[in-house]
């Protein structure tokens, strides 16, 4: 039997358990059967594909992942891995299954709603309906379209994930924090994390993504869900800290109605292979974007990202800043769509993506896509790699500050521009000692 | 203190030092001046540990430690400041965390302790008006946008806040107005004590009026050709390198 095959065998068997699982609960499974039979149609991707030309997934074709299975982590491991908890609501996942033991209920705001998709499906299913599955869609979208097969495979095979919902005009001051943890300490396992985020008209609120694997060789898959009324604004980050014999590939989809601003730090620092695709639709006037990224990869790690965004209609405004540092034989991509649709006059999109290497075996790959159908449009791209600066590296050393350190200096500022922009003091020093952590 | 002894240093084919000797003793302030081009700023970046340099031969030695052997961090340590002809802008690192950095390694290696956040304001809020520059400097990013005098004057200001054993200041004149030397100048003197050495490298005089050197040396084509007392500086104003240079092919 091929390699890849046997791969797929693993998938089915996880499907069939999956499956079961969920029949026993009743659930409709034609959703998740159409999912599945997308997912085998095209089966796994070889750096063949071109979407995958840069993201060698032979663990995938090697490894044998299971089901996800129960355990038990305590806080302080999770702790132990840097992951910090601000004040707010937090609510985790421990191999894709809630755990309350590892997470902070709080008080909200009337109407705001943090829980679990399955309580959410059971206490609140109109809303639920409403959304789920609808934002996650290439269909309908101009341009050459994504890939999306991992997407078709959460759909098929997710079994729990989180749900937040504020209500229009309801502000929420305190984060909002959703932590997957992963632990593959029995052997191999995959896991389909899923989020939703509904906000009304108006809604505010701060919502942190975090992926923490603790043990053991994981894929994890998760996909994101996020609907932006009008005038809403989230502020969203993530955070992408496997381990380093993981496979991290997520999917967000994001869904902006006219006034909304989304702002979102998408930061990746574990997992041995790590992709995520970030998919901005927007789809009323004067919407304000923000992607802006940051990668720490050390090691042999792979890590990409690939934005799309879908300016369909006129006047709005997307920003775009993604920052790469790549030390040892780590190499990293960069892929960023921009599809402005003939309506779309008066698009304002920048987009600014930058490489730093660490070391000689570093690699890096950026790719810019513009498709543009309208005429009246200011688009702009700019893609750099570059060194660490040796007359600044010299200046710091020069007045005493330690090699590593200064390294370390150079590389956060940097990286500064994308991670300051994180207003929770907290979360943002979690992202400072990341870098600092994985550089020295 | 600092003990030049036949430096000989090359980059790439071409040979810059050839055969520089000098010593700086405690409380001592010894100019440098040369044409462009005659290996000054060489000189400094090689005491301060720049890699780019070939030393071929010579030592290099403060208060008796071999200098060459260190890294630039530990030549810090060690006491040793340059004043960069040229400093270095750094987008991303705040002035303030940039000096607290490099003050409590600095302080690290000597085995002293690390200065609390107070402390360290209060240091460096009394350095800051030594050299009449505005607080706001602090939390810019390290001579992003400043102006070449400000940028000057900043080497001065960290040179102040990190209190070194030996200094190097190259070409800290050039490029200021009367006002700013004054400043700069001033800065140094108030810096100037018994057990503290300055090699203030030049290319103009006008410096030495305000920082009144005990010796100056003239560097010419990797060596140094004359010295003497602070007179020699004015001599060379008035009569021009070119006199040397005639003086030299006179003697050959
Ligand atoms: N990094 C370098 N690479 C090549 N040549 C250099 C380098 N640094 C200095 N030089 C050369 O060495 C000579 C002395 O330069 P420098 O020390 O800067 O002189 P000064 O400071 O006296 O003007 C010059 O001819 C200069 O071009
Ligand atoms: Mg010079």
């Amino acid at each position: 039997m091929t390699e890849a095959t046997l791969s797929m065998n693993s998938f089915e068997t996880v499907f069939q358990t999956v499956r079961a699982l969920l029949g026993a609960t009743g659930a409709d499974l034609s959703v998740r059967d159409a999912a599945w039979s997308r997912f085998c149609a095209v089966g796994l991707p070889t750096t063949r594909d071109e979407e995958f030309k840069y993201l060698p997934l032979n663990r995938l074709y090697e490894t044998v992942y299971g089901a996800p299975h129960g355990a038990t982590v305590s806080r302080e491991q999770v702790a132990a891995t840097g992951l910090t908890t601000p004040a707010g609501f937090t609510l985790a996942f421990l191999n894709a299954e809630p755990a309350p033991e590892l997470s902070m209920a709080c008080s909200l705001p009337r109407g705001v709603v943090v829980t679990t998709l399955s309580q959410a499906r059971e206490e609140m299913p109109e809303l639920v309906e409403k959304y789920l599955s609808t934002v996650a869609t290439f269909d309908g979208k101009l341009g050459s379209t994504n890939d999306a097969r991992f997407v078709d495979l959460n759909d098929a095979l997710w079994q729990d994930g989180a749900f937040v919902y504020v209500p229009a005009g309801v502000v929420v001051e305190d984060p909002i924090q959703i932590v997957y943890v992963t632990t593959a300490n029995l052997g191999p396992i995959m896991t389909q994390p899923r989020t939703l985020v509904v906000m009304e008209q108006g809604a505010l609120a701060r919502v942190a993504e975090c992926f923490v694997g603790l043990e053991g060789q994981a894929f994890v898959n998760p996909l994101t869900e996020v609907v932006l009324g009008s005038r809403a604004n989230l502020e969203h980050l993530r955070f992408q800290d496997e381990t380093l014999e993981s496979v991290h590939i997520g999917n967000i989809f994001v869904h902006q109605e006219a006034d909304s601003v989304y702002s979102s730090i998408n930061t990746q620092f574990g997992g041995d292979t790590g992709r995520v695709d970030l998919n901005v639709f927007l789809n009323g006037e004067h919407t304000e974007t923000w992607l802006d990224g940051v990668v720490v990869g050390a090691g042999e790690q792979t890590l990409e990202n690939h934005t799309r965004i879908d300016h369909a209609k006129p006047n709005c405004n997307s920003f775009e800043v993604y920052k790469n540092v790549l030390k040892d034989k780590a190499s990293g991509s960069f892929n960023g769509k921009i599809f402005v649709y003939e309506d779309a006059q008066k698009t304002d999109a920048k987009q600014t993506n930058q490489g730093m290497l660490l070391s000689p075996t570093a690699t890096f790959n950026t790719k810019p896509q513009l498709e543009i159908f309208a005429d009246d449009v200011k688009c702009t791209h700019g893609a750099t790699v570059g060194q660490l600066r040796e007359d600044a590296l010299f200046y710091l050393r020069a007045r005493g500050i330690p090699k590593d350190q200064a390294q370390a200096l150079l590389v956060y500022a940097f990286a500064a521009e994308v991670i300051e922009k994180v207003k929770v003091d907290s979360l943002r020093e979690m992202m400072t000692e990341k870098v600092r952590a994985k550089l020295s | 203190m600092l003990t030049i002894d036949q430096l000989h240093a090359r980059v790439e084919e071409k040979e810059i030092l050839r055969g520089i000797s000098l010593t700086v003793n405690p409380g001592e302030v010894h100019a440098i001046m040369g044409p462009n081009g005659s290996g000054k700023s060489t000189l400094a970046s090689i005491l301060a540990g720049k890699s780019d340099y070939e030393v071929t031969s010579g030592s290099v030695t403060l208060d008796g430690e071999d200098l060459l052997e260190l890294d630039p961090e530990e030549r810090a340590a060690a006491g040793v400041f340059l004043a960069f002809q040229y400093p270095v802008e750094i987008p991303g690192v705040s002035n303030t965390y940039f000096l607290r950095s490099a003050l409590n390694a600095v302080r690290k290696a000597r085995g002293e302790a690390e200065l609390t956040h107070n402390e360290f304001m209060a240091h460096i809020k009394s350095k800051i008006k030594l050299l009449e520059l505005d607080n706001s400097l602090l939390s810019r990013a390290v001579n992003e946008g400043f102006s070449g005098g400000e940028k000057k004057r900043n080497e001065i200001f960290q040179m102040a806040v990190l209190e070194p054993k030996f200094a190097v200041l190259d070409e800290t004149d050039s490029g200021l107005d009367i006002d700013a030397l004054r400043i700069v100048a001033d800065g140094v003197n108030a810096l100037r004590s018994e057990d503290r050495g300055f090699l203030v490298i030049t290319h103009y005089q006008r410096l030495l009026n305000y920082i009144v050197p005990d010796f100056v040396h003239v560097l010419v084509e990797g060596r140094i050709v004359k010295s003497g007392g602070k007179e020699l500086a004015l001599e060379l104003e008035e009569k021009g390198y070119g006199w040397i240079e005639e003086e030299l092919a006179a003697k050959a």
